[in-house]
C-alpha cells in the first residue's frame, strides 16, 4: 500500500518493452489497480455495507415486521446468511455503479490526465491491447467488489446471528452449503450485470483527458438508465437497458433455480459490450494522443 | 483520412448488427408457421381430446386496460388497506395469496394491471403449483391431493387449507346432474364442439386465424369475434398447441386499441412431469402458519354480502342485452352502502353525468347516483342508457 504513495498513481514503471507484453501489461495493470489506495478504500467501503446493516439490526431492540425495510432484512435476525443478500440489494442501485464508474472512468482518461498514456503507447503494446488490458482490469474489479460484498456479508452474518438452513422465496428450505453456492451465483450475476457499465465507462474514458469527468459521466449514465427504467411510457426500451436486470438476481433465490433472468441479463450485457467496445475501439485508435 | 474513417467502421457496423439482431430474433421466432388447415370445430375437438396431464412452464400475463399500472398497496394508507380487507368477503380474501394482508381488492387490481410472470407446475391430477414472481418476492399456491398451501414470501406467511375429499365427488355428481338436464345428447366430444359452436353462432364469429408460434410450439389460433358493434371487445384469440391440444395463450383485443388489452400465455413450456418434490410443501420453520377452514357451503359465501337471510328478488342482479353487449345491473339494495365513499373507489372512478364511472378498454362500470351499479363490456353511453 505504501508503495502507491511513492509511485505516480498509474506509473506502469515495470512495463517490458519486448514482444508478448500483453500478459505482462495485464499483470502490471492489475497490480497497479489493486495497489492503489483508492481501490482499497472503495473495497473497504463495499465490505462495510453488510457490516453496517448487520450491526444496525443487531443493536436495534425493535424487531422488524416481515416485509418492512429492504428485502430480506426482517429475516436477518433469524438467519445471518441473509445479510449478504440484503446488502447486495442495497448496494446495486448506487454504490456498486459508483465504484465501477470510478474504476472504469479512470482507465484511459486517468493515464491521459497524468500524461502517462503516450509512454504506455510507446512500448509496442498497441492501442487495442491497451484497451483490452484496461477493460480486463475494470472487469476484474467488478468481480472483486461483488465477492468482497458477499464474503463480508457471510462473515458478519455468521458472527452476529445464528446460521442455519435458508428459506428461499418459494418457501422451500435449502442447506447452508447450498445457500453459500447460491450466494456465489448471486455474486457472479451481479458481476455480469456490471460488465456493460464498465464498457460504457471505458468508452467515455477514451473521450476525455479529464478522469473525473469520465467517472462522473459513467455514474450519471447508470443513474439515468435506472430512471428510464421506471418510466412506464418507455416500457419498450426497458428490456434493453443495461440496468434492467440488475435486481433480477432474486430469481436465483427461487426453487427450482430460475436461470432465465441470468441468461437475459447476460445477453443484454453482451450487446452493450459489443456496441461500446466497438465505439471505444474506433475512438481510441483514431484519437490523437497528445499527453 | 481514409484510414481513419475505416477505423470508425466498427463503431457503425457493430451497433447496426446488434440492433438488427435485436429486431430480427423475435421476428424469426414468430416466423410463418404452416399447419394443416383445420375448421374451428376440429380445433375445439383437438382441445377436448387433449391428454396433457403433466407440464411445467412460465406464463407471462400483461394487460393494457387503461387502468393506472401502479402498485396500489404501496401508495395506500394503512386505514385504506384495513377498510378494504374488512369489506371484502371472507372467501375472496383466502382465495388470493397475500390478499389477507393487503386487501383482496387491491390484490386483484394489482394482478390485473401491469404485467406479471408466473411459473406453473402441473403433475397430474390434484398436483399443481403456481409461483407468482414478484420483485424480490414470490407468492406460491401449492395444491397436492387434499392439501392447499398458500405462501407469501414478503410476509413470510403460510396458509393451509384442506380440501375435503367429498368436495370433488360432490362436484362430479353435480356435473353429471347438470349433464342430464341438458336436452341434447352430448355423449361424444364432436357433439359438444358442435353444440358449443351453435350456441356461439348468433353472437360470435368463430374462425381459425393464422397459425403462429407460442413458447416454441406451433399453434392454431381460434378467433372469437363479436358480431355486435356495441361491445368493447374486438376479438378473443385462443392459441391451441397443434400437437397436444393444450391452450397455450389467450389474447383479448379491445376496440380501438392496437395493443392487446389482456394477454396471458406461456413463454416456455415443457411437457415432462415436474419433480414430485415440487408439490410437497413444508412451511419454513419461522413462517407464521394459519390454518384456514374452507367455508362449509362455498356457494353461500358470496351471498353473505347482501344479507344474512339470502338475497331477495329485489336484490338480485339483472342482466339486460345478450351476448357480448350484455349489461349487468346490480340494484341499489344489493350494493353495500359504504361503496360510494371509499377512497379507492374515488381514486379509480371519474365523476360523470349522473354518477361515477370506471372506464377501461374492456369493461365499463357505472355507479349511478341512486346507488345502482351497471357493468358490461360496452361503452359508457350504453350503460347510461340502461340506467334510464
Amino acid at each position: 500500500m505504501s508503495s502507491s504513495d511513492v509511485l505516480p498513481a498509474t506509473g506502469h514503471s515495470d512495463i517490458p518493452g519486448g514482444r508478448g507484453g500483453g500478459w505482462d501489461l495485464l499483470g502490471s495493470e492489475i497490480s497497479v489497480l489493486f495497489r492503489r489506495r483508492r481501490t482499497w478504500a472503495m473495497l473497504v467501503a463495499v465490505a462495510l455495507i453488510p457490516v453496517l446493516l448487520a450491526v444496525a439490526v443487531r443493536l436495534s431492540s425493535s424487531t422488524l415486521a416481515p416485509g418492512q425495510g429492504p428485502p430480506f432484512l426482517d429475516r436477518v435476525t433469524q438467519n445471518g446468511l441473509f445479510v449478504g443478500f440484503t446488502a447486495m440489494v442495497v448496494a446495486i442501485p448506487l454504490f456498486l455503479p459508483l465504484t465501477i464508474g470510478v474504476v472504469a472512468g479512470d482507465t484511459i482518461a486517468g493515464e491521459a490526465g497524468l500524461g502517462t498514456l503516450r509512454y504506455l503507447l510507446v512500448a509496442p503494446a498497441g492501442r487495442v491491447r491497451l484497451l483490452l488490458v484496461k477493460y480486463a482490469g475494470a472487469a476484474l474489479f467488478c468481480l472483486v467488489a461483488t465477492l468482497t460484498l458477499t464474503v463480508s456479508g457471510a462473515l458478519i452474518g455468521a458472527a452476529l446471528f445464528p446460521v442455519g438452513p435458508v428459506t428461499l422465496l418459494s418457501g422451500d428450505t435449502i442447506s447452508v452449503t447450498e445457500s453459500l453456492l447460491r450466494s456465489l451465483l448471486v455474486a457472479s450475476y451481479v458481476t455480469v450485470s456490471l460488465l456493460g457499465l464498465s464498457m460504457i465507462g471505458l468508452f467515455i474514458s477514451t473521450l476525455t483527458d479529464v478522469p473525473v469527468g469520465a467517472m462522473a459521466a459513467t455514474i450519471v449514465v447508470s443513474v439515468v438508465a435506472q430512471i428510464l427504467d421506471v418510466i412506464p411510457q418507455l416500457s419498450w426500451l426497458h428490456p434493453w437497458l443495461f440496468s434492467h436486470y440488475w435486481l433480477g438476481f432474486a430469481d436465483l433465490l427461487r426453487q427450482p433455480l430460475d436461470l432465465s433472468s441470468f441468461g437475459q441479463n447476460a445477453i443484454v450485457q453482451v450487446c452493450y459490450l459489443a456496441v461500446f467496445g466497438a465505439l471505444a475501439y474506433s475512438r481510441f485508435v483514431t484519437k490523437d494522443i497528445l499527453s | 483520412m481514409s484510414r481513419n474513417s475505416l477505423k470508425w467502421l466498427p463503431a457503425v457496423v457493430v451497433p447496426a448488427i446488434v440492433v438488427a439482431a435485436v429486431i430480427a430474433v423475435p421476428l424469426q421466432a414468430g416466423a410463418a408457421v404452416n399447419l394443416p388447415d383445420k375448421t374451428p370445430e376440429q380445433v375445439l375437438l383437438l382441445v377436448h381430446d387433449s391428454t396433457v396431464s403433466t407440464f411445467s412452464g412460465t406464463v407471462s400475463q400483461s394487460s393494457d386496460l387503461g387502468l393506472p399500472a401502479l402498485d396500489l398497496s404501496a401508495g395506500m394508507t394503512k386505514s385504506m388497506q384495513k377498510s378494504m380487507s374488512e369489506s371484502s368477503p371472507e372467501g375472496t380474501a383466502a382465495s388470493v395469496p397475500g390478499a389477507s394482508t393487503t386487501g383482496a381488492l387491491s390484490t386483484a387490481l394489482e394482478l390485473l394491471s401491469g404485467s406479471h410472470e408466473f411459473r406453473v407446475y402441473v403433475g397430474g391430477e390434484n398436483k399443481s403449483r403456481v409461483q407468482i414472481k414478484d420483485r424480490m418476492a414470490e407468492r406460491d399456491v401449492v395444491h397436492n391431493g387434499n392439501d392447499v398451501w398458500l405462501y407469501d414470501s414478503s410476509s413470510n406467511a403460510a396458509t393451509h387449507m384442506s380440501v375435503p375429499t367429498d368436495l370433488a365427488t360432490s362436484a362430479e355428481s353435480k356435473f353429471a346432474e347438470l349433464k342430464s338436464l341438458i336436452p341434447t345428447d352430448l355423449s361424444t366430444p364432436a357433439q359438444v364442439a358442435d353444440r358449443l359452436l351453435s350456441e356461439l353462432d348468433p353472437s360470435t364469429t368463430v374462425s381459425v386465424g393464422t397459425d403462429a408460434r407460442v413458447a416454441g410450439r406451433s399453434v392454431y389460433q381460434l378467433v372469437l369475434t363479436p358480431k355486435t358493434a356495441d361491445s368493447l371487445v374486438a376479438s378473443v384469440s385462443i392459441a391451441v398447441d397443434s400437437e397436444t391440444g393444450l391452450p397455450v395463450q389467450v389474447v383479448v383485443m379491445a376496440e380501438g386499441q392496437s395493443a392487446p388489452a389482456l394477454q396471458v400465455g406461456f413463454t416456455a413450456l415443457d411437457f415432462a412431469a415436474p419433480d414430485a418434490e415440487r408439490f410437497d410443501f413444508v412451511p419454513p420453520a419461522n413462517a407464521t402458519v394459519t390454518e384456514q377452514a374452507l367455508p362449509a357451503q362455498p356457494d353461500h359465501a358470496r351471498g353473505d354480502h347482501a344479507g344474512a337471510q339470502g338475497p331477495t328478488a329485489a336484490e338480485l342482479p339483472r342482466v339486460t342485452g345478450s351476448g357480448w353487449s350484455s349489461i349487468v345491473e346490480v340494484p341499489a339494495a344489493a350494493v353495500p352502502a359504504e361503496l360510494g365513499n371509499k377512497p379507492l373507489i374515488d381514486q379509480l372512478t371519474t365523476g360523470v353525468d349522473g354518477g361515477r364511472a370506471l372506464t377501461t378498454s374492456l369493461m365499463t362500470v357505472f355507479l349511478a347516483t341512486d346507488g345502482r351499479v351497471f357493468a358490461g363490456a360496452v361503452p359508457l353511453a350504453q350503460l347510461k342508457a340502461a340506467a334510464e
